[in-house]
């Protein structure tokens, strides 16, 4: 093992992969810290781009522009109370009233390091759990793949915002797009023109589901630009105030891997949950959310205490947590790697190399966030009607880069406008994304045992694997109905007492 | 009663499953006369998901119903004046559409680049806010070439030139 860690320390440590590692934790940082620009568009965006690299440098480059994005997200959060992310909303909390009071620079700087701690601890805790985990999974044939892939699907249900049935709809709509061209007995379907006879490239899709509908709206509802940034003010972070907060960070950092690790809970879950413990629990607990450092590392360790740890499931099971680990999912196949228990016995030195060069990203995030704050703060203020349409161009070029082909051109363009009138509608398309990478997956597998076992169901349930993904699906599913039963009691509690 | 956002969104979703499953099934999933072994044929998959999808729309609509008759008769709209009211939302919105479509069929008659730069002129003129005027006219001109100028040295990406230039280009050849 340790001869296998040198040599991919050897291979991780060359200056296309620094550069990569770089350029990602940057462009990750530059987007995060633009409100409406999401750290998955910023994964998305770089999919063309990660064709021409070799798999390892492609992947830590969409690592680090996923670090990067989650800690961008605090900066527009701190400075304009306007979370770059989602999961950087809890920072708004404290940050933007340490910004008014002239602390912003010292709000950063708390959410830089504590973002650092945080990834760090994520990192580490990957390099423990991923691989026993993978060395479990090794036992598991079609039958049991497919159930894997069944439980995987249940975290549609915690992705799917506030309606579980608009969520399922978008699911199916995944699905059934997915089995667009040739399938795996070679019949055809679905293949309306001789284009679609090879089916809908994954990236144009991601990044006509995900990046094209902000620019449609910026369109169709023209929202005012009101970005005005406050000043960095005080910079300097003491060692009493860090010292203050330590305990606050580490706790984060803890809830941020065990609810990052939990497929479909995700960083602003964590952020969230750390930041209410971390109110409970300080004697400053009376001053959050009138400008508190430690409000602002609480929620940053967590949600950057996510971003490794959402890697465990995907590494080990082929489990995507989140969206964004969705999409890399969709890198990893680009590039020939499956994740899931034989990437561990087929591929080990890319998964070691992986694994050093996150650690690495830890190191490129404190420096380029150390070196950059003040250009960062700056960026913040880039207003979105001179941006989208620019990226949309982008998008353009980098997709037909990709196989020469104005079919995906045209696929982006169309996947965008279906993105906005998902978005007008109401329907999540985050469901749709992971049904549509899971989908080929689960449906092969399923087709796959059927044949081995001429038709007999019962091949999904000879093994106790099958058995315990079967069990967590069902449980899963069970408490899905019964939140959702709660919910509607809920509604219809208040909508009578208020008859 | 008035219709909300779900009432709809079950409406489309239910429509479009049953397309699906009814109509484009039948004719574009064909089912070969022989299949391997015991595998299911090609079309159960996508059968299995319209058919779900089906069904959570016609759910959709059916929790919207409550939610419809909770609202007041007097705030009741009909899908007319809804659109009346968003008339200059939705005729945006068809610019996008218009947009889009053109740059798909103008790509390869004149070429990638100068549909790119048409393509974000008039994304920039859609955005409706012009303060930025000079930023505007410059990126216009130089973010599309300043791309091709990367994707072709960097990764030889073909970019098609167009045929409308490629006949001019080849008009002019001839006369020389």
């Amino acid at each position: 093992m340790w001869n296998e860690l040198l040599y991919a320390f050897e291979a991780v440590a060359t200056l296309p992969n620094f550069i990569a590692m770089a350029a990602g934790i940057w462009g990750g940082v530059i987007i995060g810290a633009i409100p409406g620009m999401t750290g998955t568009m910023a994964v998305t965006l770089a999919l063309p781009f990660t064709f021409y690299l070799p798999p390892v440098t492609s992947i830590l480059l969409l690592v680090a522009l996923y670090k990067g994005s989650t800690y961008g997200g605090s900066i527009s959060a701190i400075l304009i109370k306007t979370p770059g992310t989602a999961s950087a909303a809890c920072t708004v909390l404290d940050g933007y009233p340490l910004a008014q009071q002239g602390k912003g620079g010292k709000a950063l700087n708390m959410a830089l390091v504590s973002s650092c701690i945080g990834d760090f601890i994520s990192n580490i805790s990957l390099f423990f759990l991923a691989m026993p985990l993978a060395m479990f999974a090794l036992r598991v044939g079609p039958p049991e793949y497919f159930m894997l892939m069944a439980f995987s699907l249940t975290i549609v249900a915690s992705i799917s915002g506030r309606s579980l049935v608009l969520g399922i709809i978008s699911a199916c709509l995944g699905l059934l797009l997915a089995t667009v061209g040739e399938d795996i007995y070679g019949s055809f379907r679905f293949a309306v023109t001789e284009d679609m006879k090879s089916g809908l490239g994954v990236v144009p899709v991601l990044i006509g589901l995900f990046a094209l509908p902000e620019l449609i709206k910026m369109i169709v509802f023209r929202p005012e630009d009101n970005n005005a940034a406050m000043k960095l003010g005080d910079n300097r972070l003491t060692m009493a105030e860090f010292r203050g907060s330590l305990k606050s960070i580490l706790r984060g950092s803890v809830i941020g891997v065990i609810l990052g690790a939990i497929p479909g809970i995700g960083p602003s879950t964590a952020a969230f949950f750390s930041y209410s413990e971390a109110r409970r629990t300080s004697k400053n607990g009376d001053k959050f959310g009138e400008g508190e450092l430690e409000g602002v590392a609480a929620s940053e360790s967590a949600n950057n205490g996510c971003c490794g740890a959402t890697m465990i499931p995907l590494l080990a099971l082929g489990v995507p947590g989140d969206v964004i680990t969705g999409v890399m999912l969709g890198a990893f196949m680009i590039h020939g790697l499956t994740p899931g228990p034989l990437l561990f016995q087929n591929n080990i030195g890319e998964v070691y190399s992986l694994f050093i060069g996150i650690l690495f990203s830890s190191v490129f995030l404190f420096v380029a966030g150390k070196l950059t704050a003040g250009a960062f703060a700056k960026i913040s203020r880039i207003p979105q009607t001179l941006l989208l349409p620019c990226i949309l161009v982008l998008c353009v070029f980098g997709i037909y880069s990709i196989g020469a082909s104005p079919f995906d051109v045209s696929v982006l363009l169309v996947m965008g406008v279906v993105g906005f009138v998902m978005m007008i509608l109401n329907i999540p398309a985050a469901p749709f994304l992971i049904a549509f990478i899971l989908g080929p997956v689960f449906e092969d597998n399923m087709r796959r045992s059927l044949a081995i076992s001429r038709g007999d169901l019962g091949v999904f349930f000879h093994s106790w694997i099958s058995w315990a993904f079967f069990a967590l699906t069902v449980l899963f599913i069970a408490l899905t109905i019964r939140r959702e039963w709660q919910k509607w009691r809920e509604k219809s509690r208040n909508t009578a007492q208020s008859a | 009663m008035t219709p909300n956002r779900d009432f709809y969104t079950g409406l489309i979703a239910t429509a479009f499953f049953a397309f699906v499953l009814f109509v484009l099934i039948p004719i574009y999933v064909k089912v070969p006369s022989f299949i391997p072994g015991f595998a299911p044929p090609p079309d159960m998959w996508p059968r299995v998901i319209t058919v779900v999808g089906l069904v959570m729309g016609i759910l959709a609509i059916l929790f919207a119903i409550p939610k419809m008759r909770a609202t007041a008769n007097d705030r009741v709209m009909s899908i007319g004046a809804t659109m009346h009211r968003n008339r200059k939302l939705i005729v945006r919105f068809s610019g996008v559409l218009i947009g889009f479509a053109a740059f798909a069929y103008a790509m390869p008659e004149i070429g990638f680049v100068p549909a790119t730069i048409l393509l974000l002129a008039y994304l920039f003129l859609m955005t409706g806010n012009y303060s930025r005027k000079i930023w505007m006219i410059g990126l216009t001109i130089v973010f599309p070439i300043l791309l091709y100028l990367v994707f072709t040295e960097v990764t030889h990406t073909p970019f098609p030139e167009g045929h409308l230039f490629s006949a001019i280009t080849a008009d002019f050849v001839t006369l020389i």
